[in-house]
């Protein structure tokens, strides 16, 4: 697998565990890319010319492969700047016009930035109640599939049907950047009203993303960037928007990009998706480190801990000597932080280069670490 | 193994010269929200110059033994010279190369000490 990857190349002994921050790139993703800059690197939707068609056909054609690969036939796809995009989207794109004061959306505290503050900002701007249990007022709930912290499986499909039990129009928005590319996403199947991902996060190039969303939703939706490609009419002084998702995606779009997540999905689709042998692994070796606390359950190959009386900047760089890449600080979950009752974790994260090798090099490195900082 | 955590910073991390507060000294603080290094320094000046100079708080070695080794340096100097302190001589204090990630770890000690009486 690790020979797929040119960066490998570069650094063989490249111990990469920050997958959950970006994930590394395929060749192939990167030739599928270069082609487009080689070779068509027109515009999209503007030429009448041969160049721009098939940069046309090739941007379009990313739509379906993101449907199929969800398993979202009869949503809808916007392209997005990533997950943050997305998520900002659904609020002021659909929060904005379709919620009003007094009304409540429930939130995690245990969430990604990307998928709190957004809320708290909407929230400020409508003056809705925010809080973290449902009740017959929850408009709209937000939630993570996967956590980036401590890497905990939410059973959406579960989730969505106990809140359309109590509120049947209740909105679910979704944040899946940590689900794609670990494990297989179904967004019908979990009903969910809106899911956002990000490109670069499952083996694609960063700066593009998607939002997959129910069509009456999308229809619900009102545009919050304006100005070429989303509009149907232009007069001096108004203007009306276009009929389809392009209404959402104003602007040259980061073309090279979404071609690129389209031959990220055509890569994953001929690799079986299961961490659960190398996230059992990891939580196992860490376990056996009495030095060392775990914040994470193991559901994921995720695992964000403490390592005693070293903080977690000098655990990663010590690491890093040992070209071990790991994350250190609060991993834009503050609440969550705090809530866990320290100032900041060490965060290793698995991708599907990982092996149990790597595994074993991450648990030496940590011995060497409590050596180094022995009292 | 590694010059980065050479002894000596680990001492100063491990055997802080001057933790603790000056009592009636003057006081100031800050954090990185980043990675959640805090600290919270007190000074005495006497004449001009500075007389005690204590820390609290916690943070990672490098900003640590930084702000330990900071406070035995500016003992019976002005403000105004500490203000003068730049970041390329807390690198030599250390004695280490420091990547952009962690420079700002070990410059978090003279930031708050350029903020005392400012």
């Amino acid at each position: 697998m690790k020979n797929q990857f040119p960066i490998f190349k570069k650094y063989p002994d490249l111990v990469y565990l920050d997958s959950g921050a970006t994930t590394l790139k395929p060749q192939v993703v990167i030739d599928k890319m270069d082609e487009y800059m080689s070779e068509y690197s027109a515009n999209i939707h503007r030429g009448v010319y041969a160049l721009s068609e098939k940069a046309t056909e090739e941007y379009e054609s990313v739509r379906e492969k993101v449907k199929s690969f969800i398993d979202g036939e009869n949503g809808e796809v916007i392209f997005t700047k990533g997950t943050t995009d997305g998520l900002n989207l659904v609020a002021f794109g659909w929060g904005e016009k379709n919620l009003n004061e007094g009304d409540e959306i429930v939130i995690g505290l245990n969430e990604h930035h990307s998928n709190l503050v957004p809320w708290q900002e909407l929230a400020k701007r409508k003056k809705l109640v925010l809080s973290t249990e449902l009740s017959e007022n929850t408009k709209l709930l937000a939630i993570c599939q996967v956590g980036n912290v401590l890497g905990q499986i939410n059973d959406i499909e579960k989730i969505v049907k106990e809140a359309r039990k109590i509120n049947p129009d209740i909105l679910v928005v979704v944040d899946g950047a940590q689900a794609v590319g670990h494990r297989k996403v179904e967004v019908e199947k979990m009903d969910v009203d809106f899911y956002a991902f990000s490109g670069h996060k499952m083996y694609g190039p960063t700066g593009v993303g998607v939002l997959w969303g129910k069509k009456n939703r999308i229809e619900e939706m009102e545009p919050i960037t304006y100005g070429g490609g989303m509009i149907n009419e232009v007069s001096e002084l108004s203007s009306t928007w276009a009929k389809g998702v392009e209404r959402f995606e104003a602007g040259t779009p980061a073309i090279a990009e979404v071609i690129g997540l389209g031959a990220a999905i055509d890569w994953l689709k001929n690799i079986k998706l299961d961490e659960r042998e190398i996230a059992k692994y990891l939580f196992d070796e860490l376990k056996k480190l009495e030095f060392v606390k775990n914040f994470s359950s193991g559901e994921s190959a995720v695992a964000s801990f403490v390592v005693d009386g070293v903080h977690a900047h000098d655990v990663a760089t010590i690491l890093d000597r040992d070209n071990i890449a790991v994350r250190a600080g609060h991993h834009c979950a503050m609440p969550l932080h705090k809530m866990l009752g320290v100032e900041a974790t060490v965060r290793v994260s698995v991708g599907i280069y990982n092996t149990k090798e790597d595994v074993d090099k991450l648990i030496v490195g940590l011995i060497k670490v409590k050596n180094i900082f022995k009292a | 193994m590694d010059d980065l955590y050479k002894e000596i910073i680990l001492e100063h991390y491990k055997n802080p010269n001057n933790r603790g507060k000056v009592e009636g000294g003057i006081e100031a603080e800050e954090a990185n929200m980043l990675c959640g290094d805090k600290l919270h320094i007190s000074v005495k000046v006497e004449k001009g110059k500075v007389k005690e100079a204590m820390f609290l708080g916690g943070g990672c070695a490098i900003s640590m033994a930084a702000v330990d080794m900071l406070l035995d340096k500016v003992k019976g100097m002005s403000l105004d010279e500490i203000k003068k302190m730049s970041g390329v001589e807390i690198e030599k204090m250390l004695g280490v190369d420091l990547t952009p990630a962690r420079k700002k770890c070990a410059y978090l000690g003279l930031e708050v000490l350029k903020k005392i009486g400012a």
